[in-house]
């Protein structure tokens, strides 16, 4: 979908910056999430991502810059805010001598909206024991309930921190397939998605949009299919190796005999036609995924013998 | 129809579904009035955005290929195309120009290339022969 720009973004952070005393956890941050996308916040632990996170949500105050969602400043318009917006942390907790059917209760008495029938659907679908107390869940029961709280609630705005480290493949392929189905079936159009993540394959289908942050500041924000598009790896093979072989926009990351690999990260087929042009006897070009974009991004390739 | 998304081809993911929908026409595989899998289902099994695959039933209906029957989902048509022969014939130049330039890349020779397009359409022509019978 084309964003229509016109609207107010879903988030926008301009110049984010907070401390932990001396520390910068966040170091001058800027995006801006448009209604309906699904954005990917990409980073190593400690990169910044909760931190950012817990900005938007009137946990901690910025140091400097500002932060925006739905247009209002969370610290201003918290009850605003946050009646549009559901939450799934990393660590969910919830109030050990409650029942599951209990703890549903108690959040839906917070909120406005609450869709009894996705309630139900979802409780059936992750066979969630209603009247066993929150202190007996495991690990993935927890992360599910946590996802029903949040899904009933039908916001316009759904921030995920980390929601599948920790749960097993099982889990975490039932918890994708609920971020899609449930909760965008409402009103595609206007579902937002926020999700930090470094599991980044599991959700690589699901990105519309990214940024990498590292040391608090952002490395990279793109359109997911311009990123596949622009970042690809050439494999040429030629018939006698080439001492030296420069090729502006590509950076030789592997070579192994007559075989070169090459990493691109600018315009692919332009750099294609460049080392097609010292006469390889095969070329082959593949894209590299959110993953591998990421892993190039944070760590300068280095030519391996 | 099945369908099969791989991140590694460079090519939008949303285009990678109008592609493989447009295949399974030529071939056959799905006939006009088919119907094609809702959108919910069919995102979650492949686990993408609902929206790419919204964007992707668009651009075939955009294109003549489905059309949309209100509360009843999405179907193959007969194929009737709403463009003009000549814009079809410059959509269809574009696409055999890359073909041209791919195999000029990979050092095809031009004998070798139309020997290879006249062995698709053969191969195509079999599949749809085939999926006729069945």
């Amino acid at each position: 979908m084309t964003p229509m720009t016109a609207e107010t973004p879903a988030i926008e952070i301009v110049n984010l910056v907070r401390r932990y005393g001396r520390t910068e956890a966040v170091n001058g941050l800027s995006l801006r999430v448009e209604p309906g996308r699904c954005y990917g916040f990409f980073g190593r632990n400690g990169a910044g991502k909760t931190t950012t996170i817990k900005c938007l949500l009137n946990l901690l105050k910025p140091t400097r810059g500002s932060v925006r969602v739905f247009g209002r400043d969370p610290a201003r318009h918290e009850v605003e805010v946050k009646s549009r917006l559901a939450y799934v942390p990393d660590q969910v907790a919830f109030y050990p001598w409650m029942t599951v059917a209990q703890t549903l209760e108690y959040f839906a008495s917070f909120r406005d909206r609450w869709n009894r029938d996705t309630e139900r659907l979802l409780v059936d679908r992750f066979q969630l024991p209603l009247d066993r107390r929150t202190s007996h869940l495991s690990k993935g029961q927890r992360t599910e309930l946590a996802l029903v709280t949040a899904i009933a609630a039908e916001p316009d705005l759904l921030v995920l921190d980390e929601p599948t480290s920790g749960l097993d493949p099982i889990v975490r392929r039932e918890f994708i397939r609920t971020v899609i189905g449930a909760y965008q079936e409402g009103a595609p159009g206007r579902r937002t998605v926020f999700v930090s993540t470094h599991l980044i394959a599991e959700f690589e289908g699901l990105i519309d949009e990214f940024t990498i942050i590292d040391h608090g500041r952002e490395v990279l924000t793109l359109d997911a299919d311009t990123a596949r598009a622009r970042y690809q790896k050439i494999y040429a093979r030629f018939a006698s190796p080439p001492a030296s072989l420069a090729v502006e926009g590509a950076q030789i990351v592997h070579r192994q005999g007559r075989e070169l690999q090459f990493l691109v990260s600018g315009d692919a087929g332009a750099v294609k036609a460049r080392i097609a042009a010292h006469s390889p006897e095969t070329i082959e070009a593949e894209a590299l995924t959110l993953e591998e974009i990421f892993v190039s991004t944070l760590q300068a390739p280095e030519v391996r013998a | 129809m099945v369908f099969e998304l791989n991140y590694k081809s460079g090519k939008p993911v949303y285009l990678q579904v109008v592609d493989q929908v447009k295949a399974a026409v030529a071939s056959g595989a799905a006939r006009p009035g088919d119907p094609l899998p809702s959108i919910r289902p069919l995102a979650e099994d492949l686990r993408v955005n609902r929206n790419t695959i919204a964007k992707a039933y668009g651009e075939l209906e955009s294109q003549g290929v489905i059309e949309t029957v209100v509360g009843k989902g999405c179907f193959v048509t007969d194929q009737a195309s709403p463009l003009r022969k000549d814009a079809r014939t410059r959509l269809l130049t574009a696409e055999v120009d890359a073909a041209v330039v791919q195999a000029h890349h990979l050092q095809i020779a031009r004998a070798e290339f139309l020997r290879l397009a006249e062995e698709r359409f053969e191969s195509f022509a079999k599949r749809r022969a085939r999926a006729s019978q069945g």
